[in-house]
């Protein structure tokens, strides 16, 4: 019996997703360097999918990946080993792109291409178009224990048990307010689009 | 803020992926969900006379509630992924409804024609659909929930797959105290129960599923 075709599927063994399975095992280890190399290939793909898709809305594309990116960390738990990791990534692209047009009601433009087309087709690689976010400005919008405990960790750089002697927080306490941070942080930046 | 910086942050420390599963999130929901609709059940109907226990009635309502509960908590973990294909575990789901449809047109079939209705309406069709319905909605806070704690993309479909799973466990549940015996009833009635919950779980999927 052979499976049923799958249509919304990127092709797994193109170059993206040969290079990107291999780092992004190592990342869902817990290899914080192979994590930011995944993510910056994964950066780069989907501004071209992004830009392509969102040609009236150019100003969108930068937002919507960064909110895309944040989802991806939010939701890495439910990534399955036995798919391609570019489905996966697209799959919640696409998401957040119906998510983005339903919110600004622009259903019309649900017909389009919202397609497997391989993303090797795209023209070239976009340079990146600075996003009207400021990193600074929406953490100091969270909570002061998530605010602490994303900057002692994501943005010093401390680990869990450094962090948790300079503030006097438990390593279980920081670990949910981190999670708690960015979540909170994820949300804020989708009502920002 | 560039989206390198971003990058950075998220990366920082970020430790191993956590684990979501079923085990942790579905398994108990639905434990939990249909402990609580086999007590309201018991409760209020009391369990089926011992004596029906050596028939196949009872057993064909929990072999079929059972079948369809695994075939729609497989269909939940494959919506539950983004990217995941939904579609063997489609066909499992409605594979089982139609063996068991199959089963009910045979079973009405080879019953003398005077007993024919009887065998399709028994005396609680009017009742069974709802119960079933109803017994659904605790499993059904739990699989939303549950599903909540994944990734769907379809919100429709992972709703629907939150409502067969809910209505499956609540026909297990009814099944401790249903005393109708005919295969044509449970097909019908069991069924159309169950697809109720998916219509309300389909309907309630966009609106409580939404990342």
């Amino acid at each position: 019996m052979t499976l049923p075709s799958e249509p919304n599927t990127v092709p797994p063994q193109d170059d993206f997703e040969l290079s990107l399975k291999p780092l992004w095992m190592r990342a869902q280890g817990g290899d914080s360097a192979a994590y930011r190399e995944a993510l910056s290939k994964i950066a780069q793909r989907l501004r071209r999918f992004y830009s392509r898709r969102l040609q009236a809305l150019p100003d969108e594309v930068e937002d919507l990946v960064q909110e895309t990116l944040l989802a991806l960390h939010m939701q890495r738990g439910t990534y399955d080993e036995t798919l391609p990791v570019s489905s996966w990534v697209f799959a919640i692209a696409r998401h957040k792109l119906v998510d983005l047009w339903r919110r600004r009601g622009r259903r019309d433009n649900l017909n389009d291409s919202l397609d497997d087309m391989t993303e090797d087709q795209h023209p070239a690689t976009q340079e990146e178009l600075p996003s009207k976010r400021d990193l600074g400005v929406l953490l100091e919008q969270l909570p002061e224990l998530q605010r602490q405990a994303i900057l002692l960790t994501k943005i010093e750089g401390l680990s869990m048990i450094e962090a948790s002697e300079r503030s006097g927080v438990s390593v279980a306490a920081l670990k949910v307010q981190v999670h708690r941070g960015l979540k909170q942080l994820a949300a804020l930046v989708r009502s920002e689009t | 803020m560039k989206t390198d910086e971003l990058i950075t942050m998220i990366s920082n420390q970020a430790g191993p992926a956590p684990k979501v599963s079923v085990a942790n999130r579905l398994v108990p929901a639905g434990v939990v969900g249909g402990l609580i609709a086999a007590a309201i059940v018991l409760g209020v109907l009391g369990l089926i006379p011992g004596e029906m226990l050596s028939e196949p009635g009872p057993w064909i309502k929990i072999g079929y509630a059972s079948t369809l509960t695994i075939a729609a908590g497989w269909l939940f973990t494959r919506l539950g992924k983004p990217g995941a294909s939904d579609k063997q575990a489609t066909s499992a789901v409605v594979g089982v409804v139609l063996l068991m449809l199959m089963a009910g047109v045979l079973s009405y079939l080879g019953t003398p024609a005077s007993e024919r209705a009887a065998a399709l309406l028994g005396h609680s069709w009017l009742v069974c659909p709802w119960a079933i319905l109803g017994l659904s909605l605790p499993v059904m806070a739990g699989s939303f929930w549950a599903m909540r704690g994944f990734a769907p993309t379809k919100l429709i479909s992972a709703g629907t797959a939150c409502g067969l799973f809910s209505g499956s466990v609540a026909a297990l549940a009814y099944a401790l105290a249903c005393t109708e015996p005919a295969a044509p009833f449970i097909a019908v009635w069991y069924t159309l129960g169950i697809a109720l919950c998916g219509v309300l779980g389909a309907a309630l999927g966009p609106k409580l599923l939404r990342w």
